[in-house]
C-alpha cells in the first residue's frame, strides 16, 4: 500500500467528522476485549477481539500457536469458564491442554473445560455459546463449511460470548463470515514471537504481517540466557554431527496472501454481523 | 367456627398438559387445607380453620387460583384461556350443599331449602319418584314425616339430608401429599417409537412440576418406566433399558436440583433417542427418587447484569446426554514430576466424588517450573525422525534451543526406568516444540530415540 502523502493527510484532516475515510478502522458495534499487544490492538477494529462475533485462526498443520495469542484476552475477559470444543491434533497425536502450563501462564485450571467431541464440534459449540457463565469460546474445526460457520457466528452475537474458531490455513482460500481472519505462523526472528497475517478485519486490509512478541515469560527469559551456546544439539549422542542450521534471521516478508487472493477473499465473503 | 366448603371441579379438557388436573389440584388445595377428599370427580374443601389464616375468604379463593403456582393457574394475560383452564368452584355451609351449588349456575345463589332435590346424590335415584310427590327442593323434602321418608326411599336419604344441613358430620376419604412422586399415566395409543413416549413423559412431567412446586422441592433424579405390551413376544427383551420383566426404565440424575422441567425435557429426548422399544408400550410410569428443599433464588434490586442462557451444569449434562460422559472434561492438578501425571483430564460428573478424595493439589506446580512447560502435550508421545546427523526433525530440522532437563520415571508403574532429556527445540515451520531423548537404563546402547511430547503454543 503506497503511503499517504503529506498534502493527502493535510486534506483529509480538513474533511469534516461524518465524512467517512477509506483508511479508517470500522467503529466498534460490540464490546472488545484487548489482544494484550499494544501493535495488534491498533490494527484490530475497536482496539481488540470482537466480543459476540467470530474471530477465525488459521494456521498450518502441526502448528498450535493460539494458546500465546488468545491467553491475554482469556485473563481479561471475566471469571468464568473458557470452553475449548474439539480434539486439535498434531500428526496422528491428540492433543491435550496441559493445565499446569496454562495456570503457569495464569490461567487458573479451574476455568478450563473441554468438550472433547470429535464430530459434533458445531451442535456443542453452540450450546457452550448458550450457557450463561460461559466467557469464552475455542472450537478446533478441521473442517466447516460457510453456513455452519455463520450460525456460530450468529450464536455468538446473541449471547455475546468471545468465540474463536480455528482451523487449517488451507480454509484461507473459501469465504467465512468471521469478522476476523487471522492467519498464524512462528516468528521467523524471535523464538516466542508470532507472525499474525490479518486476511480479513472491518477496515482496509493490511498489507503487512505483523510480529508480535508476547510479555517476557519465564520462557523467553530461559531462551534469551542460552541464547549464546544453543546450537550444540546433540552433544555427546550424535557424535559430533553438524548443527543444524540455526535458523535464518530477519526476513521481512511483504505478504503476497495479503496482497494477493486475500483481498478477493474479503472482497467476497462480507461480515456476518 | 360455622363450616366453610368449597367444591371443585376442573374442566374436563381444560389443562390436556397435566396427567391428572384433579390430583393435581388436590395438591394445591392441599396446601391451603388439610381437608381435602375426592367425591366423584369433584373436589372438596373444608377451609374453614384456614379462611383467618389467608386473611378471608376471597383472598383464600385468590391464592388457590393463582398464577404463581405454574401451569394450573390460568395465565392472566390471556383472558380466553383463563376462561377455558378456570375450574368451577362453589360454596357453602357443608360439602353436599357445595356440591349442589356447583350443579346450578352461580347466579341467583339459591338458599339450601330452595335447592333442587335432583342435586343430592342419594335423592337421584328417587328423582321421578319425588317428583311426582311434588318434591322439588331439599326444604319440601325435609318437611316430609321422617319415618316415612325412611320407609318410602331408605335410610341413607335421610342421612345425607342430616349431613348437607349439617346436623350430622360429614366424613370422607381424606388425601394427602404422596411422600415420593409416583405417577403412572395410561397412553391414548399404543407407542411404537421411543421418543414418542416424550409426548406422554411431557404430561407427567407437568404433574411432577406441580408437586414439587406445592413441596417446594425440586428433583434431582428422576426414573421413567414404561410398560412393554405384554402379548408381544419380544416383551421379554433385555437390554440396557429392558430387564426382561416386560418394563423399560430410564434414569435421569442432573447437578443442581430443579423445578424446569424443560432441562428435564431436554435430558429425557436425548436419552429417548437411544432407546429401542421391542414392542408397544401403553403405560408410562414416572417417579422422583431424588429430591432436595429449593432455595428460592433471590431477586437483585438493581437491574440485573446477569447474562442470558443456560446454566453451565444444564449445558453439560446436555452435551453428555448426547456424546457420552467422557466427552465432557474437567482438569484436575496432581503433585507428579512425569508431564503425563501432572494433570487429569476426567469427566466433569465426576468432579465432585474427585475433590473429596484428592485434595486440590497445586500450588507448588504452579510454582517455578511452570512457566516451562508445553500449552499443548501429546496424549502420547510422538516418534520423531533422525536427520542424517542423529538430530530430531518434525516439519524440518529442529534447533535445540534449551536443556537438557532430565526426568526419570521412577518404577512404581513402569517395568523398567526411563529416562528422558528434555530439551525446547525450535523448528522453522512449528515454532517451539518440547522434545525428549529417552534412553533405557538398563539397555544402554543403541540409538536414542526422539520424541515430540509438547507444543509451546
Amino acid at each position: 500500500m503506497p503511503a499517504p502523502t503529506s498534502s493527502s493527510y493535510a486534506y483529509a484532516a480538513d474533511l469534516p467528522e461524518h465524512v467517512w475515510r477509506a483508511d479508517a478502522l470500522a467503529a466498534p458495534e460490540a464490546d472488545t476485549v484487548s489482544s494484550g499487544d499494544a501493535a495488534l490492538d491498533a490494527q484490530l477494529p475497536g482496539g481488540g477481539w470482537p466480543v459476540g462475533a467470530l474471530t477465525e485462526l488459521l494456521q498450518a498443520s502441526g502448528v498450535h500457536l493460539e494458546w500465546r495469542l488468545l491467553l491475554p484476552a482469556l485473563l481479561r475477559c471475566g471469571q468464568g469458564p473458557v470452553v475449548l470444543v474439539g480434539v486439535p491434533t498434531v500428526g496422528s497425536a491428540v492433543l491435550l491442554p496441559f493445565a499446569p502450563a496454562l495456570a503457569g501462564l495464569g490461567l487458573p485450571w479451574q476455568r478450563l473445560l473441554w468438550l472433547r467431541a470429535a464430530d459434533a464440534q458445531l451442535w456443542v459449540a453452540e450450546q457452550a455459546l448458550r450457557c450463561a457463565p460461559v466467557d469464552a469460546v475455542l472450537v478446533w474445526l478441521p473442517q466447516a463449511r460457510p453456513q455452519e460457520l455463520r450460525r456460530l457466528q450468529l450464536a455468538a452475537a446473541q449471547h455475546h460470548k468471545l468465540l474463536f474458531v480455528m482451523r487449517h490455513s488451507a480454509a484461507a482460500r473459501t469465504a467465512s463470515p468471521a469478522a476476523l481472519r487471522l492467519q498464524l505462523a512462528p516468528c521467523a526472528t524471535h523464538a516466542t514471537g508470532l507472525r499474525v497475517d490479518i486476511l480479513k478485519r472491518q477496515g482496509p486490509p493490511l498489507a503487512r504481517a505483523l510480529d508480535i512478541l508476547p510479555a517476557q515469560g519465564q520462557l523467553a527469559r530461559v531462551l534469551a540466557a542460552q541464547d549464546h551456546d544453543v546450537c550444540e544439539p546433540v552433544s555427546d549422542r550424535a557424535g559430533g554431527g553438524a548443527a543444524p542450521a540455526p535458523v535464518t534471521a530477519a526476513t521481512v516478508m511483504v505478504n503476497a496472501a495479503s496482497l494477493g487472493f486475500c483481498t478477493d477473499a474479503s472482497a467476497l465473503d462480507r461480515t456476518a454481523a | 367456627m360455622r363450616p366453610h366448603w368449597i367444591a371443585l371441579q376442573p374442566e374436563p379438557a381444560a389443562q390436556p398438559e397435566l396427567a391428572d388436573a384433579l390430583r393435581a389440584w388436590a395438591w394445591r388445595a392441599l396446601r391451603l387445607t388439610p381437608l381435602v377428599a375426592q367425591v366423584d370427580s369433584v373436589l372438596v374443601l373444608e377451609v374453614s380453620a384456614s379462611v383467618r389464616l389467608f386473611g378471608g375468604g376471597a383472598a383464600l379463593l385468590q391464592a388457590l387460583l393463582q398464577a404463581q403456582y405454574g401451569p394450573l393457574a390460568p395465565d392472566p394475560g390471556a383472558a380466553s384461556a383463563s376462561v377455558a383452564s378456570a375450574p368451577r368452584l362453589a360454596q357453602g355451609r357443608t360439602a353436599l350443599v357445595a356440591m349442589a351449588r356447583l350443579q346450578l349456575p352461580p347466579l341467583p345463589r339459591l338458599p339450601i331449602d330452595a335447592l333442587p332435590v335432583h342435586t343430592l346424590a342419594a335423592a337421584a335415584p328417587h328423582r321421578a319418584t319425588l317428583a311426582r310427590l311434588g318434591v322439588h327442593d331439599w326444604g319440601t323434602l325435609r318437611a316430609l314425616p321422617r319415618g316415612g321418608v325412611a320407609r318410602r326411599f331408605g335410610a341413607g336419604l335421610l342421612d345425607a339430608l342430616d349431613c348437607a344441613y349439617g346436623q350430622r358430620p360429614e366424613r370422607y376419604p381424606w388425601l394427602t401429599l404422596p411422600e415420593v412422586f409416583d405417577e403412572a399415566l395410561e397412553l391414548a395409543a399404543q407407542v411404537d417409537a421411543a421418543p414418542a413416549l416424550l409426548f406422554g413423559a411431557r404430561r407427567l412431567l407437568a404433574q411432577l412440576q406441580v408437586w414439587l412446586r406445592v413441596r417446594q422441592r425440586g428433583a434431582l433424579a428422576l426414573e421413567l418406566q414404561w410398560q412393554l405390551d405384554a402379548r408381544r413376544s419380544n416383551a421379554a427383551h433385555t437390554d440396557s433399558h429392558h430387564s426382561g420383566d416386560g418394563w423399560g426404565r430410564l434414569q435421569l440424575r442432573t447437578a443442581q436440583a430443579s423445578q424446569d422441567m424443560r432441562h428435564w425435557e431436554r435430558l429425557l429426548a436425548e436419552q429417548l433417542a437411544r432407546v429401542t422399544l421391542p414392542a408397544p408400550v401403553l403405560y408410562l410410569r414416572l417417579r422422583a427418587p431424588a429430591t432436595q428443599p429449593l432455595q428460592s433464588e433471590s431477586r437483585s434490586l438493581l437491574p440485573d447484569e446477569q447474562r442470558s442462557g443456560d446454566p453451565l451444569h444444564q449445558m453439560l449434562e446436555r452435551v453428555a446426554a448426547r456424546l457420552g460422559p467422557g466427552s465432557v472434561l474437567r482438569v484436575a492438578l496432581q503433585d507428579e514430576h512425569r508431564p503425563e501425571s501432572m494433570q487429569h483430564w476426567h469427566p466433569a460428573s465426576d468432579q465432585a466424588q474427585r475433590g473429596a478424595r484428592r485434595g486440590t493439589p497445586c500450588g507448588s506446580l504452579c510454582g517455578m517450573d511452570a512457566g516451562l512447560y508445553p500449552a499443548w502435550l501429546c496424549a502420547s508421545p510422538q516418534p520423531l525422525a533422525t536427520g542424517p546427523d542423529g538430530a530430531p526433525r518434525f516439519h524440518g530440522p529442529l534447533a535445540l534451543l534449551a536443556g537438557p532437563q532430565r526426568i526419570e520415571a521412577a518404577g512404581w508403574d513402569d517395568d523398567c526406568g526411563v529416562q528422558r532429556d528434555y530439551f525446547i527445540a525450535r523448528g522453522a515451520v512449528s515454532g517451539l516444540l518440547w522434545v525428549f531423548r529417552q534412553r533405557l537404563s538398563r539397555s544402554d546402547a543403541g540409538a536414542a530415540q526422539w520424541y515430540l511430547h509438547g507444543l509451546f503454543a
